[in-house]
C-alpha cells in the first residue's frame, strides 16, 4: 500500500511538473456551462447555454441595462431607442456608425479585415431566421408579425430555395444606417425579442465562406473573438481588438454602489482580456472546482446547498471568511403541472382540477426538492414581470386536503370513487421520478390513483404534444421580461404543438389576450394581464407550482458579478482583481 | 488465412444488417420524435410538418431504412440533429480523447491483473490468495460512481494531486487530466479481470502436463510462464479482445465527470436526445469493431494454440 501511494504521488509530481505553460493573461475569467453546446450560430440558440456563448461574439440591436432591475432596454447596435409610429406598426432604428465585424478570412475583399456593419446585414440576418431550409427554432420571433416575411418564407418553401435578394416589404434598409421594420400588427414585445441572440447580425460573407461549418466560426461585431472551441469540452474567448468603444454603465439600482458594482463605471468594455469557459456537466466537479478556486462563479448545486447556506438563507461563516460573495436573484420562471384540457375526464371537470391543485403541497415540495429556493406560484407570471401581483392569493393553491375532498365530491368523484387512474407523464431522471412519486402520494388522500410514465426528453415532448397523458410536469422560463410571454401559453391559437401544450381554450381569455397585444406597457395593459390571470386561477389549467430563486456564489476577486437569467451578454462586464487573486 | 478472413468479413454483412434493422426499429418506434426537440416549444404544427419533410421523417419507413443502409455503406451520416455538427468530425474529435484515456488504463489493467492472477494462482489457498480475492470482490462491489466521487474529492480536491476535471488537447499537458480517471478505470476493472484470469490459470495448473513438467524438475517460474500462461491465453485473449471496442467507445461516466470530450458521453447524449444519425453511426461503428475484434481473436488463437487452424 505504501509503495502504491508513493507511485501515485510520483506520477502526480511528474505530470504536474508538465502542466500548463500558462499563456493566459492574468485578467482571465474562469467560468463554466453545465451542458454541451449546439454550436455558435445565432439562429439555433434555443438552449440557455448555447445562447449565452453565442451572445459573446454576436450583438443585437438592443440589450438590457446590465445593472437596472426590473430589466430595462437600451440600445446596443442601435444608436438610440427606436422610433415607433403608425400605432406601433412601424419601428425605425438608427444604427451606430463605425461598428465593424471581427477580422476573419471570410472577408476576402479586405484581406481578412472586418468590414463595417450595415443595415442590410440585419435584413439578411432576419431572413436567415425565416429561411425554412435552416429550420431555426427562433422563427417564432417574427412569424406572423413582419409584413411580407411569411410570404417570403412560403415562396422559399415552394421553390425549395430561399431567395435572399428578393425584397421583404416589412424589413427595409433605406440607407446603410437605417433599418425599418413594418409589422402586421402592433407587437410591443418584439423590442424585447430584438435583444435575443436569434436576431443578432451576421455577415453574409461568413455564412457563405464557412457554409454549414458557420456554426463553429462565429464572426460578429461583439467584444469577444473565438480562440478555441470544442462543443464538448471548452471555449476560449479573447478580447476583440477591433471592438468599438462601449463603456460600463454608470447607473444601476439601489445597493449597486455599496456592492461595488459601479467601481468600473465609464470604463471601456470588455474589462477582462480572456474568458475560459469549461463545459462541466456534473455538479460535483462544478462544486469542487469552485471551492478550489478554479472557477470564478457558481450556481450552487442542490446537493451542496446546505454546506454553504445556513437556515437563514445566508452564507455560512467559513465561506464569508474567504470573501466569497452570495447573490440571490429570482429567476423568471414558473414550474407547473399541465392538465390535458382536451382529455374527457380532467379537461372537462374544473372541480377535479381545482381539487388536485388544492391537495398539492407546494411548500413541502419546495423544501424537499428545491432546498427552499422557490416561492409558491399563485399564477403563471413570475415576480418582476408586468401582470404579476403580490396580492394575488390563489384559492386553489392553499394546501387544504379537506376542501380538496369537498371539491372531489362536487366533481362527481367522492373519495375518488368512479375516477379511473390518472396518467401522469414525467422525465426519466431521478429528480422527476421523485417528484412524480410525491405527486402520487399527495393524491392518495383524495382516493386518486396515479399511473406514472417516465420518458426521455424527446419521448416526453412527443407524448406531451400528442396528449398521451392527462397531467405532465413542466416549466417555462421567460424569453423576455413581459407577462405576455407566460400568458401566450394559454392562447388558443397557440395550441399544441405550439406553446399552449395543454390546449387550454377560453374565448374571454383569447379576446383579452388579443387586445393586450395592441397595448404598450401601461397600467391598462397590466390590469388586463391581471384579469387574464384571474380567469386562469379559476379555470385551473395548470397547477401553478413555483417560481425558482437562483443562489449564486462568486470568488472575492471576481468583480461586477450580477447574475440574470435573461441577460446573456455579461462577460464583457466582469473583471478579475488580479492582486486579490494572487 | 486470407480466405478465412474474407469468409468472416462476408459473414459479418448479415450481422451488420441485423444490427441496422434492430437499431432502426428501436429508435423509430420508441426513441421519440426529435422534431419537437429540434424546433423548441414555440413550434407550430406547420413548422413541425415542414421540418419532418425537410429531414425525410414523413417518408415511408422502408425508404428511411434504405437511406440508412446507404449511410452505412458510405459511412456518411450527415449532421447531428441535436448539435448540427458533422458526425464524422464528431467521431474523429472524440476518438482521440477516448483512446488516450482508455488505452493506457487498459494496458495497465491487463498487465497488472495478469501479474496478480499469476501471483494468486501460485499462492492458491494461502493468505495472499485469499486477501487479494477478497479485495477484488470488494472492489467489484463498488460502483464506478463511488470511485469517481471519492477520487475526485480526495485525490484531486483534498490532496491536490490531480486536476479535478478538464481536458487539454495538447500533449503532454493532456496527461495530467487522464491519470486520475485512468487510475479509477484500473481500480474498477482490476477485480473482475484478476478473478477471471485466476480461474483461467488455475484451470491449467490442474492439467496433467503441468504435473509432468514439475515431475521433470522444471522450475515453478518456467512452469507458470512457459506452459501455464501460454495455455491459458485463449480465454485471456477472448477477454482482452472483447474489450477493444469498448476502449474506442470510451467510458461514459469517467468522461462525463472528468470533462473528457470522448465518444462515450457523445453516444449517451445522442441516445438521450434521440439524435438518430449519431446513434446510427455509433452503433454501426460499435458492431464493426466487435466483428473486427472477433476476427482478431480467431487469428490470435492460431498464434497461441497450434491446435487451432483456419480450416
Amino acid at each position: 500500500m505504501g509503495r502504491l501511494k508513493v507511485l501515485i504521488m510520483a506520477l502526480a509530481v511528474v505530470f504536474s511538473g508538465c502542466s500548463f505553460k500558462s499563456t493566459e493573461p492574468p485578467n482571465t475569467l474562469h467560468v463554466y456551462v453545465s451542458a454541451k453546446l449546439k454550436g455558435l450560430d445565432p439562429i439555433y440558440t434555443d438552449d440557455l447555454y448555447s445562447g449565452i456563448q453565442t451572445s459573446q461574439p454576436y450583438e443585437t440591436l438592443l440589450q438590457y441595462n446590465y445593472l437596472k432591475r426590473p430589466l430595462e432596454l437600451e440600445p446596443l447596435l442601435a444608436e438610440s431607442m427606436p422610433v415607433l409610429s403608425e400605432g406601433g406598426k412601424k419601428i425605425v432604428f438608427r444604427l451606430k456608425k463605425g461598428v465593424f465585424f471581427q477580422d476573419n478570412p471570410c472577408f476576402k475583399e479586405t484581406k481578412g479585415k472586418g468590414r463595417e456593419m450595415r443595415a442590410e446585414d440585419f435584413v439578411y440576418s432576419f431572413k436567415r431566421l425565416a429561411d425554412p431550409a435552416l429550420a431555426s427554432p427562433g422563427w417564432w420571433v417574427f412569424e406572423d408579425k413582419v409584413v411580407g416575411l411569411n410570404a417570403w418564407r412560403e415562396l422559399a418553401l415552394k421553390s425549395g430555395k430561399a431567395d435572399y435578394t428578393a425584397p421583404v416589404e416589412g424589413i427595409k434598409a433605406p440607407d446603410p444606417y437605417t433599418l425599418e421594420i413594418h409589422l402586421t400588427r402592433p407587437a410591443y414585445q418584439l423590442l424585447y425579442s430584438l435583444t435575443m441572440v436569434y436576431t443578432a447580425v451576421v455577415p453574409h460573407e461568413a455564412v457563405e465562406f464557412y457554409g454549414k461549418e458557420f456554426l463553429n466560426h462565429p464572426v460578429g461585431t461583439g467584444p469577444w473573438q473565438l480562440a478555441e472551441f470544442n462543443p464538448s469540452s471548452r471555449i476560449i474567448w479573447k478580447r476583440n481588438p477591433t471592438y468599438r468603444k462601449e463603456v460600463y454603465p454608470s447607473v444601476g439600482e439601489s445597493g449597486d454602489k455599496e456592492a461595488g458594482l459601479l467601481e468600473d463605471a465609464g470604463k471601456a468594455l470588455p474589462l477582462a482580456d480572456q474568458v475560459n469557459v469549461q463545459i462541466i456537466t456534473e455538479t460535483q466537479p462544478q462544486w469542487l472546482n469552485f471551492v478550489a478556486g478554479k472557477l470564478d462563479a457558481l450556481s450552487i448545486p442542490k446537493d451542496n446547498f446546505s454546506t454553504v447556506i445556513n437556515e437563514k438563507r445566508e452564507l455560512r461563516p467559513e465561506f464569508k471568511e474567504k470573501g466569497i460573495q452570495l447573490r440571490v436573484t429570482p429567476l423568471y420562471d414558473t414550474t407547473h403541472a399541465t392538465f390535458n384540457m382536451v382529455d374527457p375526464i380532467i379537461g372537462k371537470n374544473k372541480y377535479l382540477r381545482q381539487a388536485i391543485s388544492l391537495a398539492y403541497d407546494q411548500e413541502t415540495f419546495n423544501d424537499l426538492f428545491y432546498n427552499g429556493r422557490a416561492i409558491l406560484a399563485e399564477g403563471p407570471i413570475p415576480p418582476g414581470l408586468s401582470g404579476y401581483s403580490a396580492e394575488l392569493k390563489n384559492p386553489y393553491r392553499r394546501f387544504n386536503v379537506s376542501k380538496a375532498k369537498e371539491l372531489m365530491a362536487k366533481a362527481g368523484y367522492p373519495e375518488g370513487k368512479g375516477l379511473p387512474p390518472l396518467e401522469y407523464a414525467t422525465l426519466a431522471d431521478s429528480f422527476y421520478r421523485q417528484t412524480a412519486e410525491y405527486f402520487q402520494k399527495l393524491m392518495e388522500p383524495l382516493g386518486i390513483k396515479v399511473n406514472v410514465t417516465a420518458y426521455s426528453w424527446p419521448q416526453f415532448l412527443e407524448a406531451m404534444k400528442n396528449k398521451k397523458a392527462q397531467i405532465w410536469e413542466f416549466a417555462w422560463g421567460a424569453d423576455y421580461p413581459d407577462g405576455e410571454n407566460f400568458l401566450q401559453l394559454f392562447y388558443s391559437k397557440n395550441f399544441s404543438p405550439g406553446p399552449n401544450d395543454g390546449n387550454y381554450s377560453n374565448p374571454d381569455f383569447d379576446r383579452m389576450y388579443e387586445h393586450s397585444l395592441t397595448l404598450p406597457d401601461s397600467p391598462e395593459r397590466t390590469a388586463l394581464y391581471r384579469k387574464m390571470v384571474d380567469l386562469l386561477v379559476e379555470d385551473c389549467p395548470w397547477i401553478f407550482e413555483a417560481h425558482r430563486i437562483g443562489f449564486f456564489l462568486s470568488q472575492p476577486w471576481f468583480k461586477n458579478y450580477k447574475p440574470s437569467d435573461l441577460d446573456h451578454r455579461t462577460y464583457k462586464y466582469y473583471r478579475i482583481d488580479t492582486a486579490l487573486k494572487k | 488465412m486470407l480466405a478465412y478472413v474474407v469468409r468472416k468479413v462476408l459473414s459479418a454483412v448479415p450481422t451488420l444488417f441485423g444490427v441496422a434493422l434492430i437499431v432502426f426499429i428501436l429508435f423509430n418506434t420508441v426513441g421519440g420524435d426529435p422534431t419537437y426537440q429540434m424546433l423548441g416549444r414555440h413550434a407550430t404544427a406547420k413548422q413541425v410538418a415542414e421540418l419532418r419533410h425537410e429531414y425525410g421523417f414523413d417518408q415511408p419507413q422502408y425508404i428511411q431504412f434504405i437511406t440508412y443502409l446507404k449511410q452505412i455503406v458510405t459511412f456518411d451520416y450527415g449532421r447531428s440533429y441535436a448539435t448540427k455538427q458533422k458526425i464524422s468530425d464528431m467521431i474523429l474529435d472524440g476518438i482521440g480523447p477516448s483512446l488516450s484515456l482508455m488505452i493506457p488504463a487498459f494496458l495497465v489493467t491487463t498487465l497488472l491483473s495478469l501479474g496478480l492472477a499469476l501471483l494468486v494462482a501460485y499462492f492458491r489457498g494461502r493468505w495472499i490468495d485469499r486477501t487479494i480475492v477478497i479485495v477484488c470482490v470488494f472492489g467489484m462491489s463498488l460502483s464506478m460512481l463511488a470511485y469517481i466521487l471519492f477520487g475526485q474529492y480526495f485525490f484531486a480536491y483534498k490532496m491536490g494531486w490531480f486536476p479535478i476535471s478538464g481536458y487539454e488537447p495538447m500533449w503532454p499537458e493532456r496527461i495530467q487530466y487522464l491519470i486520475l480517471p485512468g487510475l479509477i478505470f484500473v481500480a474498477v476493472s482490476l477485480g473482475y479481470d484478476v478473478r477471471f484470469y485466476r480461474t483461467a490459470i488455475l484451470d491449467e495448473t490442474n492439467q496433467d502436463y503441468v504435473r509432468t513438467a514439475r515431475a521433470k524438475g522444471l522450475s515453478e517460474g518456467r512452469v507458470y510462464f512457459k506452459h501455464v500462461l501460454k495455455n491459458s491465453m485463449i480465454p485471456i485473449l477472448t477477454n482482452i479482445v472483447i474489450e477493444i471496442p469498448l476502449l474506442i467507445l470510451g467510458a461514459f461516466l469517467l468522461e462525463s465527470f472528468f470533462g473528457i470530450p470522448g465518444l462515450g458521453s457523445m453516444t449517451i447524449d445522442a441516445v438521450h436526445n434521440s439524435d438518430f444519425p449519431v446513434i446510427k453511426a455509433m452503433t454501426t461503428l460499435d458492431a464493426m469493431l466487435f466483428i473486427f475484434g472477433n476476427l482478431l481473436t480467431d487469428i490470435l488463437y492460431t498464434l497461441v494454440d497450434p491446435r487451432v487452424t483456419f480450416e
